[in-house]
């Protein structure tokens, strides 16, 4: 096991050495991912000048959510880079996963080892920026049990965008033409976890509370560290269940990954 | 221009083999529009109607930039940058047509199957969720197939441009995804350009991009005056032309530059 | 000796989408598409000791890459058995691909943007090879495939031999005791496909490692191989010594004779005449109903002759008429 962990992390270290062999595209790509993703929080701060607030919510209560997500969805970018739908689709059909099956590894392990990509410390540090404006612009009343929370909400989002990473990858296995359907779950999800999910219509938010737990890993934490009061009467342990949902996802697509493999074993592609 | 025609439905036939993609896309564009139209709805609270724009309106907008992503490539062009990479470029610059034109015939078969099966899928879909805003004179629909097409020509002009850096740098791919994220922001992409502050607004008229997105989106409403109209249609005409001559100028540039330093 | 591999009424099919051409084709493919069956490996047998150096041989989509897929572990076969170095390859797939190494000639398995070096250091660690071992394997490889002048260069920046130099050691590190390769020369030039030659022998011969040879190059079959299996749609169409390919299937060897003078009636019993050159003529006549000294007997009674060669037919020549005239009745 500790023999298997080091060996990802050389895998990793490899990644990381190739990439910085190109110092110019890393530093342009990185800046570039970030200033994109700050754009978008200066173009809603701008149309939040007309408006005030979003059903309920103001500007720094948003940028708290938003933040948070990026932060939570940018750390996932990277560490699950190998299993970036888009990228993995690639390897399958170049037939780069047969590779990975000649080698004496776990497959998940060399997965997640065979990209790391740094570049997305760019969106990280945007997310980490809206957050510390986030908390200048809102009152927020600590206690120890929200400061310990809160990197249990960012892992349990890590997770949880990660277990989207790994569906979509598994997908490919079917078909490389559809990767598109993915990004509904991770990039739609992700930006529509950047806002209150109350302004969703109620079939929506009930989805992404039975069928996608999206709403246990933004809205509900929110809500409380926010100290906002929800809508509808919540039973008082629902926003911590952030890390049932986050690491419940994750398991879920590990073992969807391990019935894509054994269907990619009996067709090729 | 029987050749452009050609190549263009050698394009329409190839799009038409990728039906997952083009479902997968559907789903994808639907569901991001009732997100946006979500964001939209709850901003509008109880207002009726801000910045000219009534929320019927603003609901309607949301299913037309969905609509025109696939027609427009809004999400990314690279075809362009990859051929210069793969050394394709030398052959297709042989070909008895200009590499512009080759491009635009190949850029014109993607959207006209785009804006079937994509576009006119999503604003179908659209009308069963919502009440959707629907042009009603003629002149206006008269106008609105104007500005489609010249909303094409800016957006495949724009692309081409992007894709050409190849000539000059390693970085294209960078450069591309940079210059395709300001697209979204200051085409009115985002969110109607009508709700930012004034010099905001301004600003982005100093740029090619409300060309793309944001005057489709007015004209289709019909919250511009008559010669308003008139006027955006000449603008997007005129960024037609300026882009078209620089893609060209910098495509001899860098045709040029391949020549001397043999790729 | 025991079996390193053994694989009995070995299938995998394959269900496959059909595309219709044309635009009304593409048109209807958006609603409909069409299924049909491929029957990529269908009932192969055979056996492969322990140390053999087999190749495999078969026009493009016989069979082959599937086949190795198999083999390898890659791939779970519809119906049949197959056990390789006493495994079942993909019920312990690290256990498996631990004991074996594969060569794909289209594909490197090494790190595209590291030194060569740095790439063997990472197998290093994903083989679990103890530090001495890989040391000495490495410098026995360094020395045999003359590594070290592009050790320390990135792989996208070698040359397509040195690349496959470097893929054979990365292969071999880890002592496997049975060796897939795929394809090893294919675009190389004479002196690199000798090179690599020699090396895949001297693996074979000094450290046993039982090696599957699949190729398109005959030459790389007839310098490497005594035992060939040859595989058309699916079926193998011959398993035995590439001698013994030649004797039955080699067709007709020829007899070229320079005469001292131009006869009018060349012709012989027990051979064809095939070409006549003024004084030079080719005989054809096949293996078993008359030898090449009878023929020359008779002729020398008859005609003065100045020079004569026998010529066999080659390998290439013999395979292709397999393929081309199935020679070979199927099973």
């Amino acid at each position: 096991m500790r023999s298997a962990f080091l060996t990802y992390f050389r895998l990793i270290a490899a990644d990381i050495r190739s990439q910085l062999g190109y110092p110019v595209s890393f530093l342009l790509e990185t800046a570039g991912a970030g200033l994109i993703i700050s754009m978008y929080f200066i173009s809603l701060a701008l149309v939040f000048q007309r408006f005030d607030n979003i059903a309920g919510w103001t500007l720094g209560e948003v940028a708290f959510l938003y933040g948070l997500i990026e932060m939570g969805f940018g750390t996932m970018d990277m560490i699950f880079s190998g299993f970036d739908p888009q990228f993995f689709g690639q390897i399958v059909r170049r037939g780069g996963f047969d590779k990975i099956l000649l080698r004496p590894q776990s497959l998940t392990l060399q997965v997640l080892g065979s990209s790391f990509v740094i570049r997305r410390l760019g969106r990280i540090l945007q997310g980490v920026v809206i957050f510390l404006i986030a908390l200048s612009m809102v009152e927020i009343s600590w206690t120890p049990v929200k400061i310990i929370y809160l990197p249990v909400v960012f892992a349990s989002l890590v997770c949880f965008f990660g277990g989207f990473f790994i569906i979509g990858s598994t997908i490919t296995f079917w078909t490389v033409e559809s990767i598109e359907v993915i990004n509904i779950l991770t990039y739609g999800g992700s930006e529509m976890m950047s806002y209150p999910m109350h302004i969703y219509q109620d079939w929506m938010r009930r989805f992404f509370t039975f069928i996608v737990p999206a709403i246990f890993l933004n809205y509900y934490p929110a809500l409380y560290f926010l100290d906002k009061p929800a809508l509808q009467e919540l039973p008082y342990f629902a926003p911590f269940l952030s890390p049932i949902a986050g690491f419940g996802v994750l398991f879920f697509a590990l073992r969807f990954w391990r019935f894509g493999i054994r269907h990619y074993q009996s067709t090729g592609t | 221009m029987s050749l452009l025609w050609e190549v263009a439905k050698l394009a329409m036939q190839r799009q038409l083999t990728y039906r997952a993609a083009t479902l997968a896309g559907l789903l994808t564009n639907f569901f991001f529009g009732l997100l946006r139209a979500a964001v939209l709805v709850a901003l509008f609270g109880t207002s009726q109607e801000v910045a000219g724009l009534t929320i019927q309106g603003a609901i309607t907008y949301t299913g037309l930039t969905q609509a025109v992503i696939a027609y427009l490539s809004f999400f990314g062009w690279f075809e362009v940058m990859d051929s210069v990479y793969s050394g394709e470029i030398a052959s297709a610059l042989l070909k008895p047509m200009s590499y512009f034109s080759f491009w635009l015939g190949q850029d014109l078969g993607r959207a006209l199957v785009n804006f079937t099966l994509r576009g006119l899928t999503i604003m179908g879909l659209y009308a069963l969720v919502f009440d959707l805003t629907v042009p009603t004179h003629f002149s206006q629909w008269l106008a609105l197939l104007a500005t489609l097409i010249l909303s094409w020509l800016v957006s495949f002009s724009w692309r081409f441009l992007v894709n050409l850096s190849a000539f000059w740098t390693p970085n294209a791919r960078g450069i591309g995804r940079f210059a395709f994220g300001l697209t979204w922001v200051l085409s009115g992409f985002l969110m109607p350009l009508r709700f930012f502050p004034e010099w905001f607004i301004k600003l982005c008229n100093l740029t090619p991009f409300p060309s793309m997105i944001n005057t489709v989106v007015e004209i289709y409403l019909g919250v511009l005056e008559s010669h308003e109209v008139i006027q955006a249609l000449l603008v997007q005409g005129l960024w037609v032309v300026i882009l078209v001559v620089a893609a060209h100028l910098i495509l001899r540039a860098g045709t040029h530059r391949l020549v001397i330093q043999g790729g | 000796m025991s079996d390193m591999i053994s694989a009995t009424d070995l299938k995998k099919h394959f269900v496959l989408h059909r595309h219709r051409p044309g635009f009304i084709g593409a048109v209807r493919n958006l609603i409909t598409r069409e299924h049909r069956l491929i029957r990529a490996v269908d009932g192969v047998n055979f056996h492969i000791e322990c140390g053999e150096f087999v190749g495999y041989l078969g026009p493009n989509g016989a069979g082959k890459s599937t086949t190795l897929k198999m083999l390898t572990g890659l791939l779970v076969p519809t119906s049949g058995e197959l056990l390789v170095n006493g495994r079942v390859p993909w019920r312990e797939r690290q256990v498996h691909v631990g004991e074996i190494g594969a060569v794909f000639g289209q594909r490197t398995t090494l790190w595209w943007d590291l030194p060569v070096i740095d790439s063997l250091e990472l197998l290093r660690h994903i083989y679990h090879i103890p530090a001495d071992r890989f040391r000495k394997n490495l410098q026995e490889f360094r020395d045999l495939l003359e590594l070290d002048h592009f050790l320390h260069t990135p792989v996208r920046a070698l040359s397509l031999g040195e690349r496959m130099r470097a893929d054979l050691c990365a292969a071999l590190l880890h002592d496997p005791r049975l060796l897939f390769l795929d394809e090893p020369t294919i675009g190389l030039d004479v002196v690199a496909k000798e090179r690599i030659r020699q090396f895949i022998r001297h693996i074979n011969l000094e450290r046993g490692t039982t090696i599957l040879l699949t190729t398109h190059d005959i030459s790389d079959v007839e310098k490497l191989c005594k035992r060939v299996m040859i595989i058309d749609r699916g079926r193998l169409l011959y398993d035995g010594l590439l001698d013994k390919l030649h004797q039955r299937f080699g067709g007709n060897r020829q007899l070229v004779v320079d005469f001292g003078e131009i006869y009018e009636d060349v012709h012989v019993d027990g051979a064809q005449v095939t070409e006549q050159v003024g004084t030079r003529v080719t005989y054809h006549f096949e293996r078993g109903t008359v030898t090449a000294s009878e023929l020359i007997g008779r002729l020398s009674s008859r005609f003065r002759i100045r020079d004569l060669e026998v010529r066999e037919p080659d390998v290439e020549d013999t395979i292709r008429r397999i393929y081309e005239e199935q020679l070979l009745v199927r099973g």
